[in-house]
């Protein structure tokens, strides 16, 4: 087969089309003088502005993280200098021998430090911070060596210090070098350190601050020639929280060793004063470098650590409730104060025996009574007298079922049954007794202990529901205002007076003779209302481990203080909560008497 | 054989050797700017003794006929084949590629050596069929004894050696007149196996053709070399910033300053007017090779200096485009310019096979 075409002068045809390939070549030769021309005469003094750049580079300084301080200005995190080990790519000769050194002198896994490195090109000039927090004597064994660790340095920059490991564990949240996720957001840059949780998450932007620089002229070695200007970084703006950190001290000191919540708040305003969750995460080991087993661990840790229970943990609110089963019956005109039953400790309706808290019941009750003994059977027939509907009503009036719309993420939202779309998602018809198992705030309502103390502040100020306030305000380092914020009514409960005195007349009682007597302090009034969720458990061994409830405000006639305790499967709220609200309460009316003292005597 | 008459002697092509040698002379003046020192680097000389072998090279092959060259390409295609292979078991890993392998205190990139066995294997293939015509047969059989050592390069891996050879057997067989139907087909093949390609790809190889879409994709990553590079070429503007202000080449913001991206280094030194004389020296020398290959007679003459002309154009035209920034990175030296002593000698022993061909022209 004839594979060529051509004319019969062969030389010619030959000569034809070496001189088309040299054409085409020459074009070739045009067009790199083109982009020649394009770059060097045309674009060509932006690139030498650029290469003048070049030279120069910006040798990060970290600003130090914005404090967070308490309302009295104690502070509740600091900074801290802390050593960073860092290795910069393009000055690891021989990469393998330099990272295998390194590992057997400070004990880091290979593995760890080629990962670090393989996140950033081989030739980056680029310090890799592969781990924080080295402590002296590493940093010793670091610089002994520092010729046999070519491209190995040690960095100092300011680190985030606890008062102890779990303080405010939750609230506060931990700060973290920026994940893989969070760089496609493209605000961050490799290696900045980024509040994860709580309020660093939340004040993050005002928190960190911007980094300075030194400008120095470099060689691409990274090797400073010479400094030319220092630019100093801008720390982080301060932050005045709402937090009381003796109350908040107080609070965890109360909760050791027990799962829970505890939140207290200002009933005048909102202000969360100490909110806590338990058992908490070690802030500090969490901060920094993570060790990834211990990262596992909390999260795979059935008394879940991480979840910040005064705001995502749902619980049934059990006797709490009856305050609002009342307030809704008196409101109503369905209940009167004068109501009167004889509680033998059952209740029948239908095939169904309702039981009572106490065993042979509380005999001759009103409702006051009923309130201060936490009377079951009086609050059976309440509601069936108020009915699911008007129960619903005012849970909902009182901010059940829906966010408080704390700052803080993640917040759960509860359940209050009865609604249409819960009714539809509950798939079974409502009954007689559902109302009844409502009534005593069992069934499926469900609360988080913040829900919880707004109804308590609201029903210690006369019905108004705030919005939870953390944030006072941040301030720069300049002393400016960076961000303020006032307090927020988000409802309102419109109950007539009376039935608000009673209430708080009632709830008074509570502590002063009846379950909750163990919340007493002497010399102040608190009223309250224990609480004992009966959990539905499948198991023997925490079977009749109820959720202990203690909701309470103080002083009574002038509510400050609103403190809510719940104690997971701790048994019951009188028993359990109410005990650890009166160290509450002591750590804080006691504490005011000292200084109260002190300040007089001085 | 070694017996040179005058004939011979009045035929050497100084047009040719001079454009080489200018071009030899600003990579030396490159790589001197480039020492850390006052003094001349142990580079400078080493690439400096890389010329000398290399002028012997090219001495050898002027002196012998080429057309007994072509007729030992069977012997030429073995050695090759084989040092190609010792790669895989002797070769030392850089940077992920194992292209090198060591004798004593050399080191032989023998994919280097390969683009000329490459060149003399066609001339071979390409002529040894009974007559003038080029058949179907010997096609296919010259795509066979190719596509071995060709797939050898691109497992290496040397994409840029693999890619400037596609070029090579396209402007051959254009040269020799395949009827286009057939050439494009070929290209047709080639586009289709390009997804596959893809594939065969290393993660930096991808990244590479990714950056050249879009330079800004990942600016201190891979991206990082053709920034700096064009930076450093465009600074230096029309007139350059000489020898002393080539900050960018100076400061090592450049990547591979001294092998692939030495045009960089000259074009900040030497500013639009330098390139401007280089690309006139590579296109005298390319031209000249056309020319050659335009008056040679004989088949096997045409095919080799056509070959070895396309050889170094490609080299060029895909090198100095790399680093403009007008085509994605490969690695692939810049001949005559880069260090590196395999590409240099072989760089003048294709240049003495073009001279050997001029020479005998007029026999």
């Amino acid at each position: 087969m004839e594979l060529r075409s051509g004319p019969p002068n062969r030389r010619e045809a030959w000569g034809r089309r070496v001189l088309a390939l040299a054409i085409a070549c020459s074009v070739g030769f045009i067009a790199l003088l083109g982009q020649l021309w394009y770059l060097q005469v045309l674009e060509g003094g932006r690139m030498h502005e650029l290469s003048e750049k070049n030279r120069i580079r910006i040798r990060p300084v970290a600003a130090p993280r914005g404090i967070l301080f308490d309302r009295n200005g104690l502070a509740l995190v600091d900074n801290r200098p802390a050593f960073t080990l860092s290795l910069i790519p393009r000055e690891l000769e021989d990469r393998n021998s330099v990272v295998a050194r390194l590992s057997v002198l400070l004990k880091i896994p290979v593995g760890e430090l080629l990962e670090a490195l393989e996140r950033v090109p081989a030739d980056s000039i680029r310090p890799v911070r592969v781990r924080r927090g080295l402590t002296l004597e590493d940093v010793t064994k670091v610089e002994e060596r520092k010729l046999e660790l070519p491209g190995v340095i040690v960095e100092v920059e300011p680190q985030r210090t606890y008062p102890t490991s779990t303080f405010a564990a939750h609230l506060l949240g931990y700060v973290r070098e920026v994940s893989d996720e969070q760089m496609k957001q493209g605000r961050y840059r490799r290696g900045d350190m980024i509040g994860q949780s709580g309020l660093e998450r939340l004040l993050d932007e005002y928190l960190r601050g911007r980094d300075g620089g030194e400008r120095i002229e470099v060689d691409a070695y990274g090797r400073p020639v010479q400094i030319m200007r220092r630019e100093e970084p801008d720390p982080g703006a301060q932050v005045v929280t709402t937090i009381d950190r003796r109350i908040q001290e107080a609070a965890e000191q109360a909760m050791a060793g027990k799962a829970g919540s505890v939140v207290v708040m200002d009933p005048r305003n909102g202000d969360v004063l100490a909110m806590t969750s338990s058992p908490a995460f070690p802030l500090d080991r969490l901060t920094g470098n993570v060790d990834r087993d211990e990262w596992v661990r909390l999260v795979r840790d059935p008394m879940t650590p991480l979840m910040n229970r005064a705001l995502q943990g749902q619980y049934p609110p059990a006797s709490v409730f009856k305050i609002i089963v009342a307030a809704a019956g008196l409101q109503e005109g369905s209940l009167t104060p004068m109501d009167r039953i004889y509680c033998n400790g059952e209740f029948n309706l239908g095939n169904w025996t309702f039981k009572d808290w106490k065993p042979g019941g509380h005999g001759h009750l009103d409702m006051h009574g009923a309130i201060a003994q936490s009377c079951d059977i009086f609050f059976y027939q309440a509601g069936l007298k108020v009915g699911g509907d008007v129960m619903a009503r005012y849970a909902h009036a009182f901010g059940l079922g829906a966010p408080t719309g704390i700052d803080l993420g993640g917040e759960r939202f509860g359940l209050v049954p009865f609604s249409p779309s819960q009714r539809a998602r509950l798939k079974r018809t409502w009954q007689a007794g559902d109302t009844v198992n409502m009534s005593i705030g069992q069934g499926q309502l469900l609360v988080t202990p913040l829900q919880i103390a707004r109804m308590m502040a609201a029903v210690g100020n006369g019905g108004i529901l705030w919005k939870p306030r953390l944030v006072q305000r941040v301030e720069r380092a300049d002393g400016t205002l960076a961000y303020g914020s006032s307090s927020k009514m988000t409802e309102r409960v419109e109950l007539s007076p009376v039935v608000w005195a009673f209430l708080r007349h009632s709830l008074a009682a509570v502590v002063k003779e009846g379950t909750g007597a163990l919340a007493r302090v002497p010399g102040v009034d608190i009223a309250g209302k224990t609480g004992t969720a009966q959990t539905i458990s499948k198991s023997d061994s925490s079977k009749g481990q109820d959720h202990a409830w203690f909701a309470s405000f103080a002083p009574a006639d002038d509510p400050q203080y609103v403190v809510v305790v719940l104690v997971e499967r701790g048994g019951k709220g009188g028993q359990v909560a109410a005990p650890i609200a009166r160290q509450i309460y002591e750590a804080i009316f006691l504490q005011k008497v000292a200084q109260v003292t002190l300040g007089e005597s001085g | 054989m070694l017996r040179l008459d005058r004939r011979l002697l009045q035929n050497v092509d100084w047009l040719l050797l001079g454009a080489a040698f200018l071009i030899i002379a600003f990579s030396v003046v490159c790589l001197w700017s480039l020492s850390p020192g006052r003094g001349i680097s142990a580079l400078v000389w080493r690439q400096i003794s890389w010329v000398g072998v290399g002028l012997v090279g090219l001495i050898a092959v002027v002196s012998v006929d080429y057309r007994n060259l072509v007729r030992f390409a069977p012997v030429l295609y073995g050695i090759g084949l084989g040092l190609l292979l010792s790669v895989f078991v002797l070769g030392r890993t850089v940077s992920g590629a194992r292209r090198w392998i060591h004798l004593g205190p050399l080191t032989l990139q023998p994919s280097e050596l390969f683009k000329l066995i490459f060149v003399v294997t066609l001339a071979w293939a390409l002529t040894s069929g009974r007559g003038e015509r080029l058949s179907r047969g010997a096609l296919i059989g010259t795509f066979v004894l190719l596509s071995v050592p060709f797939l050898l390069v691109v497992r290496q891996p040397d994409l840029g050696t693999a890619l400037c050879l596609v070029p090579v057997l396209g402007a051959i067989l254009v040269g020799l007149g395949v009827r286009l139907k057939v050439l494009g087909g070929l290209l047709l093949a080639g586009v289709a196996a390009m997804p596959l390609g893809w594939f065969v790809l290393k993660p930096y190889q991808r990244d590479r053709l990714l950056v050249y879409l879009d330079p800004f994709r990942d600016p201190l990553g891979t991206a990082y070399n053709v920034i700096q590079a064009k930076i450093a070429i465009g600074s230096g503007q029309l007139l350059g910033k000489g020898v002393g202000g080539a900050t960018q080449s100076r400061l090592a913001f450049l990547p591979e300053r001294h092998t692939d991206f030495i045009f960089a280094v000259f074009a900040e030194m030497w500013g639009f007017l330098g390139c401007l004389v280089l690309i006139v020296a590579y296109a005298l020398l390319v031209l000249r090779g056309f020319e050659i290959a335009a008056g040679t007679r004989e088949t096997r003459g045409r095919i080799l200096a056509l070959g070895v002309t396309t050889v170094f154009a490609s080299q060029i035209l895909i090198n100095i485009g790399m680093v403009t920034g007008l085509l994605p990175i490969v690695g692939i030296p810049l001949p005559l310019m880069s260090y590196g002593g395999s590409s240099m000698v072989v760089s003048l022993t294709a240049l003495g096979l073009l001279l050997s061909i001029r020479m005998r022209q007029f026999h």
